[in-house]
C-alpha cells in the first residue's frame, strides 16, 4: 500500500510535467472485480483515460453464452435460476464430447466434427435473451417485402436443392421442398444478390460471404446472428484502443474474418448517402460515461438478419467495473423491422499480457476452400459429359451435407430442460 | 486487495490533475481532422491519418518513369524502348509508372545476396503473377505504411494502433510486456519503445510472404524491421525502417521518407476491401461460365477492343 502511494504521488508530479502518466490503470486493475458494481456510474468514472475520456481500452469478449431470442419455455422471466444455469451447462458439457454423431461413416457426421473442433461452449449467463427490447426478448416481426423477398429465395434455395440425396432422404435442408429431377431453372442467378451459400457452385458467389471470406458484420460477432455471446459458438473478441479524439476497434471474429473500424469523433455527419462501406460508418461521441457510436451507410451486400443497407445502429459501451463493459446496441430499419430493436451484452476484459486477439491468420490468404469447391465443380460436369459421374444437380454442392442438423444442435442449447 | 477504494480514489484526483495539464496543450492547427493534444503523457502525439506522398509503393530504388506497370519488347530491341503490354496499355497515361529518387539511405541500393538478387529480378519479371498486393494479401511491414492508401494511427498509453485503408489490415504497436504470437504474421509482431521523442517499434514473426513493393522487392522469414516515428513538423512524421534478414541482405539497409497528414477537414479512414475486388482475378477461371473469355490454364488472355468514342476531338481531327 505504501508502495503503491508513492509511486502515485510521484505520478501526480511527473503528470503535471507531462512527462510520464503509467500507474493509473495499474491502480484502477487492483478492485476487486465486483467492486462497485451495483452503482455503474461511479464505477465508469473511476476508469477514465490520462486525457479524462472514460476508459474502454483493452480486450474484450462476451464470455457467457446467451440465447439471441427467449426460449418459450422460460416464459416470461428475464433471468435463469441458478439451478436453471447449472443444468444447461451440464448439459452442454456433456455435448463437447459430441456425444451427438450423425450415422457413422455418412457425409453429415465428418462435416459436423469439422465445425465442433473450432466451437467454443460457454458458461450460460444470467439472461434468458440479448434482446431486451421488445421486452418479450424476441425479434420484432419482419415487414411484408422482406417476407416475400426470404420467401423468392427459399423458393429459389430450394429449387437448387430439389434432386439432391438430401431431399431425397426428406433431410431438415430440404423442409417446404420436394424429391424432383433438375429444375430448368437452375443455373439462374439468385433472385436477390446471395450472402449465404445454395446448393450450386457454378460461382463463387454460390457459396456465400462467408465462405468467401467476406463475413464479419457490425455489430460484431461471430459467423451465427452476429451479437456477442448469441449463439457463443465462435469466440468474439475485439481490441479497443483510445486517443484524444479517437477511438479504434479492432475485432477479431469468425474464422479469420476480423476487421477493424476508426471511430469518426469530431462530430461531423455521416458520409453521402451513395457511400457505401461493408462496416458502415461510424460516428462516436461520449454521453457521460457512455460512449455512443451511430453507425449507417451500410453496404446493400450485407444482409443483417434481414435487413440490407437500409439499416441504422446505435452502440453504448458502458465500463461497469474493472473487467466489463455493458454494451447496448439498437438497430432499427424500417424497411425490414416493425419496429426497433435492443440487445444488451457484456463485455469481459482479457489479459492484456497472452494478448489472445488474432487479426491473423486471415481467410482470404489461406483460402484454398473455395478454389477447391469450384474446380471440383468443374471436373462433375466435366465426368458427367463424359458419361463418368452423376448429373452434377444431384450431387450436394452446399448446403445440404449436414449443416442444417448441425445447426440444430446449436439451437438446441437452449432447449427445454426435462 | 486490502485498501483497494482508496487506491482508487488517488486514482481519481491523479487523472483530474493529468487531464487539466494536457487539455491546456491542446492545439487547433495539427489538423483539420480534429483538435488534439501535441502531447500524451509526455510523448509527441502521432495520432491522425497519414499517407506517404512518394513512389516507393513503386519501387524503393531510385528509377526512370517507364510506360505501364508491366512492358514488352518494341520495335527496337533496347531495354529504355520497350512499350506498354496488354495489360496496362488500355490505361494510357494512366497505366505508366512515375520515376522516383528513391528511399533507400546511403548508396540508394538494396544489398542483396547474389543468390537473392536473382530472385528479385525474377519476381519484377513476374510481378502481376508474384506479387501479394495484387491478390489483396495483407501488405506487410513495412510496406503497408507507404502504399498509396491512408493508414490512421490511434496513439494510446500502452497500445499504439495503426488501421490500413487497404485490405482492412491492422497491426497493434505494444508499448507494454505481451507475450509472443503463437505464429509467424504477415504484419509482424511490433513491440514499441519512446527514446526520447521518436518512437521506436521493433518487429519480428514475420513470414516470407510479403513484398516491399511493385517491383520485386522481397525478403525472408528471418526478416527483422524496426522503425522509428518522429514528428518533424505536427503535420509531418519522419518515417525511418531499418530492414534486416540475413538469408536475403548482406547487411541492414535502410529507408527512410516523410509522412503526411491528410489535412481535409472532413478526412476519414475509407474501406478498401480489395478481397471482393480480387475475385474475377484469382478465381474467374473456375466459373461455370466465365466472364473474361480465354483462359489458357491459369493464365488470362486479355484480347483488348478500344472503340475510339463518337465526337472525340482529337481522333476527329486524326481522321480528316
Amino acid at each position: 500500500m505504501r508502495k503503491v502511494l508513492m509511486s502515485s504521488a510521484t505520478t501526480l508530479i511527473l503528470a503535471a510535467g507531462l512527462l510520464k502518466f503509467t500507474s493509473v490503470p495499474v491502480v484502477g486493475q487492483r478492485a476487486k472485480p465486483d467492486a462497485g458494481a451495483a452503482k455503474p456510474a461511479t464505477v465508469a468514472a473511476t476508469f477514465k483515460t490520462p486525457w479524462g475520456d472514460p476508459d474502454l481500452q483493452g480486450i474484450w469478449m462476451p464470455e457467457f453464452m446467451t440465447p439471441f431470442e427467449r426460449p418459450d419455455w422460460v416464459g416470461n422471466r428475464e433471468f435463469f435460476t441458478d439451478e436453471e444455469r447449472k443444468a444447461l451447462d451440464e448439459r452442454r458439457a456433456k455435448r463437447l464430447g459430441r456425444d451427438f454423431r450423425a450415422t457413422k461413416g455418412t457425409v453429415a457426421d465428418v462435416s459436423g466434427a469439422y465445425s465442433e473442433v473450432f466451437r467454443t461452449r460457454k458458461r450460460t449467463g444470467p439472461r434468458t435473451s440479448l434482446i431486451v427490447d421488445p421486452s418479450n426478448g424476441r425479434m420484432p416481426p419482419v415487414t411484408p417485402e422482406v417476407q416475400k423477398r426470404r420467401q423468392a429465395q427459399r423458393e429459389y434455395e430450394l429449387m437448387l436443392l430439389q434432386a439432391s440425396q438430401a431431399c431425397k432422404d426428406g433431410e431438415n435442408v430440404c423442409r417446404g421442398g420436394k424429391y424432383a429431377p433438375p429444375s430448368p431453372r437452375f443455373h439462374d442467378p439468385a433472385p436477390v444478390y446471395p450472402v449465404n451459400g445454395v446448393n450450386r457452385s457454378d460461382n463463387p458467389e454460390d457459396h456465400g460471404l462467408i465462405v468467401r471470406c467476406l463475413s464479419g458484420y457490425i455489430p460484431a460477432g461471430g459467423n451465427g446472428p452476429g451479437f456477442p455471446g448469441a449463439d457463443g459458438s465462435y469466440n468474439e473478441v475485439r481490441r479497443i484502443v483510445q486517443t484524444p479524439g479517437g477511438i479504434s476497434m479492432n475485432y477479431d471474429v469468425g474464422q479469420g474474418q476480423g476487421f477493424q473500424r476508426t471511430i469518426v469523433m469530431n462530430g461531423s455527419p455521416h458520409l453521402p448517402p451513395h457511400v457505401r462501406q461493408w462496416w458502415g460508418d461510424s460516428r462516436g461521441r461520449w454521453e457521460g460515461n457512455t460512449l455512443v457510436i451511430d453507425i449507417t451507410n451500410f453496404s446493400f451486400k450485407v444482409d443483417y438478419m434481414g435487413s440490407r443497407g437500409n439499416m441504422h445502429v446505435v452502440e453504448r459501451y458502458t465500463r461497469t467495473g474493472p473487467d466489463t463493459i455493458e454494451y447496448v446496441v439498437t438497430l432499427e430499419d424500417p424497411t425490414t423491422w416493425t419496429r426497433p430493436w435492443t440487445v444488451k451484452d457484456i463485455l469481459h476484459k482479457q489479459s492484456d499480457k497472452e494478448n489472445r486477439i488474432y487479426a491473423e491468420p486471415r481467410c482470404h490468404e489461406g483460402n484454398y476452400g473455395l478454389p477447391g469447391l469450384l474446380r471440383g465443380a468443374r471436373m462433375e460436369e466435366k465426368a458427367y459429359t463424359e458419361g463418368r459421374g452423376p448429373n452434377p444437380a444431384e450431387i450436394c454442392q452446399n448446403g445440404c451435407n449436414g449443416v442444417g442438423d448441425d445447426a440444430e444442435q446449436v439451437v438446441g442449447d437452449f432447449a427445454p430442460l426435462k | 486487495m486490502r485498501g483497494g477504494s482508496k487506491t482508487s480514489l488517488i486514482g481519481v484526483a491523479v487523472t483530474s490533475a493529468a487531464a487539466s495539464a494536457v487539455l491546456s496543450l491542446w492545439v487547433t492547427g495539427a489538423a483539420g481532422q480534429v483538435k488534439v493534444p501535441a502531447r500524451i503523457v509526455g510523448k509527441p502525439n502521432l495520432s491522425g491519418i497519414w499517407q506517404a506522398n512518394n513512389e516507393a509503393h513503386w519501387d524503393l530504388e531510385a528509377h526512370e518513369a517507364r510506360p505501364g506497370a508491366v512492358t514488352q519488347a518494341g520495335v527496337y530491341p533496347y531495354e529504355y524502348a520497350k512499350v506498354p503490354a496488354a495489360p496496362s496499355l488500355p490505361f494510357g497515361a494512366a497505366g505508366g509508372v512515375p520515376g522516383s529518387i528513391g528511399v533507400v539511405q546511403g548508396d540508394g541500393k538494396i544489398p542483396y545476396t547474389p543468390e537473392a538478387l536473382k530472385i528479385k529480378e525474377q519476381n519484377a519479371a513476374n510481378w502481376i503473377d508474384r506479387d501479394p498486393e495484387v491478390k489483396c494479401y495483407l501488405p506487410g511491414t513495412p510496406r503497408g505504411m507507404y502504399m498509396p492508401y491512408p493508414i490512421q494511427i490511434t496513439h494510446s498509453t500502452n497500445k499504439v494502433h495503426v488501421a490500413y485503408s487497404f485490405s482492412a489490415a491492422s497491426r497493434t504497436i505494444h508499448l507494454d510486456t505481451v507475450d509472443n504470437p503463437p505464429d509467424d504474421t504477415w504484419m509482424g509482431h511490433s513491440l514499441g519503445r519512446w527514446e526520447g521523442d521518436t518512437l521506436v517499434v521493433d518487429s519480428r514473426h514475420f513470414n516470407d510472404k510479403t513484398w516491399f513493393d511493385r517491383a520485386g522487392n522481397y525478403h525472408s522469414e528471418a526478416l527483422h524491421v524496426v522503425e522509428r516515428f518522429s514528428l518533424m513538423t505536427p503535420d509531418v512524421i519522419r518515417y525511418e525502417a531499418t530492414i534486416e534478414d540475413p538469408k536475403t541482405f548482406t547487411r541492414p539497409w535502410q529507408i527512410s521518407m516523410p509522412l503526411y497528414r491528410r489535412m481535409e477537414a472532413s478526412m476519414q479512414l475509407l474501406e478498401y476491401r480489395c478481397t471482393e475486388f480480387v475475385e474475377e482475378f484469382l478465381l474467374g477461371m473456375l466459373r461455370r461460365e466465365q466472364l473474361v473469355k480465354r483462359w489458357e490454364s491459369e493464365t488470362m488472355v486479355i484480347d483488348i477492343t478500344r472503340r475510339v468514342p463518337e465526337g472525340d476531338r482529337f481522333y476527329d481531327w486524326y481522321g480528316k
